[in-house]
């Protein structure tokens, strides 16, 4: 036993030795020039050839730098950046959609100089806590993207004026043998209809600021989802929408199956944000398309959401130190180069907002992607924009409410009919998630 | 101390310690660690969280969405913990009777436990999809197009498409494990049943089984574990839903803790949990116990 532990001690202890000196002998990669960006890429063409112009923007004014690609996928970010910031590695730009507000709270972001938004001419946006952190990038729209043929093929040429006429007009396609809609239950994208019903008819398309919204109302506890009569409305008129148009094993699908489907010309409307028509180019998509406003349920004129006022974009993370913060904001000024700011706007099928960069998007040389933005341009005027619920980021719902969504329509579609139960869980998810804020 | 023991000191320390080290490490500390957090607010999103009591504890008693992911966790439990042990202990003892292709067959049955879970669950949600999954192209081919279903959305279906997803997952382990209990029971039973006149149920009734009792506790709280924890299956294929029908313990505190930003009210759930199912497993091995065979 002696003589066996006299040799095994030795032996383990510089075996064990051994392995925890292993991985220090390839030596760690210089990452002391890189600057590492996160993005929503995913499957997105569009997506991918902004971040490469970007990339190559910055490289080509910052020589010996490098700018790496974090891609999230279709995720929103928060699992990645809560991970990245319980081990201190947050990457140097994020990008930071509606958790804005979770990683200023958290000490997370830097705050961004007036001077960077008065270079590009970008408006300011509304600040958070007396800060602004993020780099805006454009005007985004939400409305209803058809397919131009179909619905003309049953004589209807202009936008809905209220929801019941969409339904009609959705019925008449469907007796005419056109697949009326393309609508998929998997995930996020279902929660789309419900979406656009409660921004566009429980929230003031007008805000005053003397006024709580919606939103401040239901913190107060003056109003919630089982108790407002409009969303008893909304939630009824959901089943309709559900049982006259969305077609069984719809929850197998979710947004990429939509618009395979929709770009196959094989649905005739989709309702999905403007982004959808960053992707026509890429994918080659042959038929004419139009953005129309969302129609009403409660008597109001239809309009479009632009859900891009609130600080969206990039923003500096705490990681940016020393001359990694400068090359940080130099990656956020490359950001409005204008080939590179022109290829985010075709990308993301986004309006121009800096005013002083000489771009004039989006853009593009494929005719159906062109007739669709200037079909959003001419629709966006006409029918004018609210901002539904993206009015401060304090004054916004808890994010979860997008999930919460999405999951009363998996309720409607597997035919619960019970709309107090319905709104209850979109009230529970409310309250919980104001816990967490 | 002499140099002897001090050698013995050193050897258990070396041979015990990393895995110690690590146990403590990963397992202890972040359960000491997360019945801490159960007390308080935590986001998850700053390293700051605040003291509240037993405010988390309050609201898990009044939690409906709470007690409904228990009530589909045990329904599934239940299944799995029935087919694991039951269904396993039938299936190895007739791969044990196999003569020929012995390890053909018994390899074909381990084969999917091999596979990671994400990989099983992905190759699930491919087969159960409604328009171009595997089954349903497949009832279609054959005519049956009434047939077709949406298996992992139809929420009367759903939870019937998760069992058979575990269940095609782990029955290789669970079988394994009985097999290796069959290799062990002496022949000289067998010898003296056969001498006897003894058939093929009652060598299985009055001598398999009472010697396959030891595994079948450990299949059963094996099976109770998987039940309990099911949870990467979920993430990959109904993510809880539609609606939040299919949404097991282990995803309602993934999503309490993660997607809702509610990281103590999370660590409460699972500080529940635990106790749960400490006590139910606990009362699984003090009742089979009871009816093992030693020999």
């Amino acid at each position: 036993m002696n003589r066996i532990s006299s040799v095994f001690v030795p032996l383990t202890l510089s075996v064990l030795l051994l392995v925890l000196a292993a991985p220090g002998c390839g030596g760690a990669p210089d990452d002391s020039k890189v600057i590492r960006v996160t993005r929503n890429i995913g499957g997105r063409e569009g997506f991918r050839h902004h971040f490469d112009a970007w990339k190559g923007a910055f490289e080509k004014a910052n020589p010996g730098w490098k700018m790496e690609l974090i891609d999230l996928g279709n995720q929103e970010g928060s699992d990645y950046y809560k991970t990245r910031i319980a081990t201190g590695d947050l990457p140097e730009v994020v990008m930071t959609w509606a958790l804005t507000n979770f990683l200023a709270d958290a000490g997370q972001l830097q705050p961004l100089q007036d001077s960077y938004y008065e270079k590009f001419g970008i408006p300011l946006p509304t600040p958070y806590k007396g800060k602004r952190y993020t780099s805006q990038s454009g005007l985004q729209l939400q409305g209803i993207v058809i397919n131009k043929k179909m619905w003309t093929d049953i004589g209807v040429t202009t936008p809905p004026s209220t929801w019941d006429e969409l339904i009609s007009d959705l019925k008449r396609l469907k007796e005419k043998g056109y697949r009326p809609l393309v609508f998929g239950g998997r995930e996020w994208s279902a929660s789309q209809p419900l979406f656009y019903a409660i921004v566009t008819n429980v929230y003031d398309r007008v805000n005053d600021p003397a006024k709580p919204s919606w939103t401040k109302r239901r913190d107060a506890g003056e109003v919630s989802f089982r108790t407002d009569p409009t969303m008893k409305m909304i939630i009824g008129k959901m089943f309709e929408f559900v049982d006259a148009f969305v077609e069984k094993g719809a929850l197998s699908d979710g947004y990429n199956e939509e618009q395979r489907d929709f770009y196959g010309g094989k649905g005739a409307t989709w309702l999905m944000g403007s982004w959808m028509g960053g992707d026509i180019e890429p994918n080659k998509v042959d038929f004419e398309m139009e953005y129309w406003p969302i129609p009403s349920m409660t008597g109001l004129p239809p309009v479009m959401l632009e859900t891009s006022r609130l600080p969206n974009g990039w923003a500096i993370s705490a990681s940016a130190k020393g001359e990694k913060y400068d090359k940080s904001l130099a990656a956020l000024e490359a950001f409005y180069e204008p080939d590179v700011y022109q290829a985010f706007l075709n990308g993301e099928s986004q309006f121009k907002i800096a005013s002083k960069v000489a771009v004039d998007g989006p853009k593009s040389s494929w005719a159906p992607a062109q007739h669709l933005y200037d079909s959003m341009a001419a629709n966006m005027k006409q029918y004018g924009t609210a901002l539904g619920w993206h009015i401060a980021l304090d004054d916004l719902p808890p994010p979860v409410i997008v999930t919460s969504m999405a999951r009363v329509m998996q309720e409607i579609l597997v035919g619960t009919r019970d709309v107090d139960k319905l709104l209850k869980m979109l009230d529970d998810d409310w309250d919980s998630a104001r816990k967490s804020m | 101390m002499t140099r002897t023991s001090l050698y013995r000191y050193l050897s258990s320390f070396v041979l015990c310690g990393p895995a110690v080290i690590l146990y403590g490490g990963f397992v202890v500390l972040p359960a000491i660690l997360g019945f801490a957090y159960s007390f308080t607010d935590w986001t998850g999103w700053n390293s700051h969280p605040h003291f509240v009591g037993l405010a988390n504890f309050r609201e898990l008693v009044r939690d409906d969405r709470f007690f409904s992911a228990i009530r589909f966790t045990l329904f599934e439990t239940v299944l799995i913990v029935a087919f694991f042990t039951f269904g396993a202990l039938v299936l190895a003892v007739l791969l044990d009777s196999i003569t020929k292709f012995k390890g053909l067959i018994r390899g074909l049955f381990f084969y999917p436990y091999v596979l990671s879970i994400l990989v099983s669950a992905l190759l699930f949600q491919y087969l159960a999809n409604y328009r171009e999954g595997a089954i349903n192209t497949l009832l279609r081919a054959v005519g049956l197009n009434d047939w077709t279903q949406d298996w992992m959305g139809d929420s009367r279906l759903a939870p019937y498409f998760i069992f058979c997803l575990v269940a095609w997952s782990g029955f290789g382990f669970f079988t394994t494990l009985y097999l290796a209990n069959l290799q062990t029971i002496p022949q000289d039973l067998y010898e003296a049943a056969r001498i006897d006149g003894a058939g093929a149920w009652s060598v299985f009734r009055r001598i398999q089984f009472p010697m396959l009792v030891p595994t079948l506790t450990i299949n059963s709280v094996l099976a109770l574990i998987t039940g309990i924890n099911l949870f990467p299956q979920i993430v990959v294929t109904t993510e809880g839903g539609p609606g939040y029908r299919t949404a097991t313990l282990g995803y309602y505190i993934y999503w309490q803790g993660i997607q809702n930003s509610r990281q103590g009210y999370a660590a409460t759930v699972s500080f529940v949990a635990f106790l749960a199912l400490l006590g139910v497993a606990a009362l699984q091995v003090a009742l089979l116990r009871r009816k093992e065979v030693v020999l």
